[in-house]
């Protein structure tokens, strides 16, 4: 990695991972700070289909409503590195990521093998 | 000896070479065309693996699998867009894979065809849910290899040698050139039809590639797809030499063994549908798993077998719900061998968001580090990107003209 990241290329859309290496989620969009004049700063990492009709109008309305809703804002001090992925410092559960996963895992248990 | 672990670019590429539709496609290009066809499948054929040598070195080096790729470069609204033209045409291959099977089935038991849909659905899940990924591919990728019945039928069938040789030099001397230009739009959508680097390029990540497996990569990427253009010529021959100026289009699958029944009886006819119940078998695992790690991959959730069902639950429940979806479709009785051939036609208008991404992400420095595309890679990479918009401008338009390659 050079020292400048390219927010747009390189952080928006790209896959978050937990501290573990679990994937969980990705950067729908950045929340930025900063009064006119003065410079802006990235605040925090936005994920959840809650986001996806700002990104992708209509269409994205439609499935961010089929996705459930909801947004996981993400300070930026817990990202730890921006490379191929954006490496998080903490585990998805306590940054409230990958929760549909989560939720699906009792279900996915009951069937014989699951582990397997 | 890693190198001699090829069964993924092998699984990968019958997918795309010699599933249900291609099967037919072949011989029927063969029917109709002689060997004239031959040098389009070698396009298509340096055209697949130039991208997917590029997309399983992206893979191996950053982590990212074409879909990854598609999000961050088209960004959410088109890279949306190009998830759900994706599905569309998976589903619809996968539900013409699981046809596939049945009829294979069929020809082989004697069964009622839709009691075999069935079967064929749930032995699918069962073997996807207790197989491991590494078995998976060995098992369809090898199992799919008996399918070479085909190239030693094309020899005992002695076609004229000099006029297959004139085949592989690129030439028009028709007088149907609309029909034969679907033709060959068809080969080359087939040969590079998306689904194959979607599952190349997440596959490579369940195999854990990384920068040591360059040359497995390598391998992977021409020995796997230079088999599946190997078969689509032995296909093509066979079709040439047995039906051409006989007045017989071969439309079914039935039709297909019969060019490995008549120079080698039974024995023939026997590996002919093992070959294609294990190829047809893998396209469908293929298109599976295909459209579950596209979806996943686009929504950032967890994915792959190698994370166990219980490790990646909305990828497991995906692949679950498209599987049913499939079987559903196929018990309506549509006809498998016409729903793949729309399904190549209506995924080649989508080819550029799939390969456009790939080229850009294997270009960028900032994580491909040292081993971003060489010289060989841009060129191939930037002549075939012309190959693929001509394809995706022209292929609805010649399968209007043709009636899909009716007349």
């Amino acid at each position: 990695m050079t020292d400048t990241v390219d927010i747009g290329l390189h952080v928006v859309d790209h896959q978050l991972l937990d501290s573990e290496g679990r994937r969980c989620g990705n950067v729908d969009d950045l929340a930025l700070e900063g009064n006119p004049g003065e410079s802006l700063e990235v605040v925090a990492l936005l994920s959840g289909p809650g986001v996806w009709g700002q990104r992708a109008g209509l269409l994205g309305r439609i499935v961010g409503w089929l996705g459930g809703g909801g947004t996981v804002r993400v300070p930026w001090q817990e990202v730890e590195q921006i490379a191929a992925h954006v490496k998080l410092r903490k585990r998805a559960e306590e940054l409230g990521l990958g929760r549909g996963d989560d939720r699906l895992r009792p279900l996915i248990d009951r069937i014989p093998g699951a582990d397997r | 000896m890693k190198i001699f672990q090829i069964a993924l670019g092998i699984l990968a590429a019958i997918g795309g070479f010699v599933d249900i539709g291609d099967l037919v496609f072949n011989v029927s290009a063969g029917a109709t065309f002689g060997y004239q066809l031959l040098w389009v499948v070698v396009i298509g054929v340096i055209g697949i693996i130039t991208y997917s040598e590029m997309c399983g070195r992206v893979a191996a080096i950053s982590g990212k699998a074409v879909f990854d790729a598609v999000r961050e470069r088209l960004g959410f609204k088109t890279g949306l867009m190009a998830l759900i033209a994706a599905q569309v045409v998976n589903l619809m291959t996968l539900t013409a894979e699981i046809g596939g099977v049945a009829i294979c089935l069929q020809l082989l038991s004697g069964l009622p065809y839709r009691w075999l849909i069935l079967i064929a659905g749930a032995a699918l899940a069962v073997v996807v849910w207790v197989t491991s990924f590494d078995w998976i591919e060995r098992v369809f990728g090898y199992g799919g290899l008996c399918l070479l019945v085909f190239a030693v039928a094309a020899v005992k069938l002695h076609p004229v040698w000099g006029a297959v040789g004139h085949g592989f030099v690129p030439h028009v001397d028709t007088k149907s050139p609309l029909l034969y230009a679907y033709f060959a739009i068809g080969l080359l959508g087939a040969a590079m039809t998306p689904y194959e680097v979607y599952f190349y390029s997440s596959g490579g990540i369940e195999e854990r590639w990384g920068p040591k497996d360059l040359g497995l990569n390598k391998a992977n990427a021409m020995i796997g797809y230079g088999l599946g253009g190997f078969l689509s010529f032995a296909l093509m021959i066979v079709g040439g030499s047995l039906f051409l100026d006989k007045g017989i289009e071969p439309e079914f699958l039935g039709s297909i063994t019969i060019g490995a029944e008549v120079p080698l009886g039974q024995i023939g006819l026997l590996l002919a549908l093992v070959g294609i119940l294990f190829a047809v078998g893998g396209a469908a695992i293929d298109t599976l798993f295909s459209g579950a790690y596209a979806l996943a991959q686009f929504l950032g959730w967890e994915w792959g077998r190698y994370r166990h069902p219980r490790g990646a639950p909305r990828f497991t429940v995906t692949w679950l719900v498209l599987l049913v979806i499939a079987l559903g479709l196929v018990m309506t009785g549509v006809d498998p061998v016409q729903l793949t051939e729309y399904a190549v036609i209506f995924s080649a208008v989508a080819l550029p968001l799939t390969y456009i991404p790939i080229l850009l992400v294997a270009n960028d420095r900032s994580y491909m580090r040292e081993y971003t595309n060489g010289t060989l890679a841009n060129v191939l990479g930037l002549i075939y990107l012309v190959v693929i918009l001509v394809i995706s401008l022209t292929a609805i338009p010649l399968m209007i003209l043709t009636n899909v390659g009716q007349n």
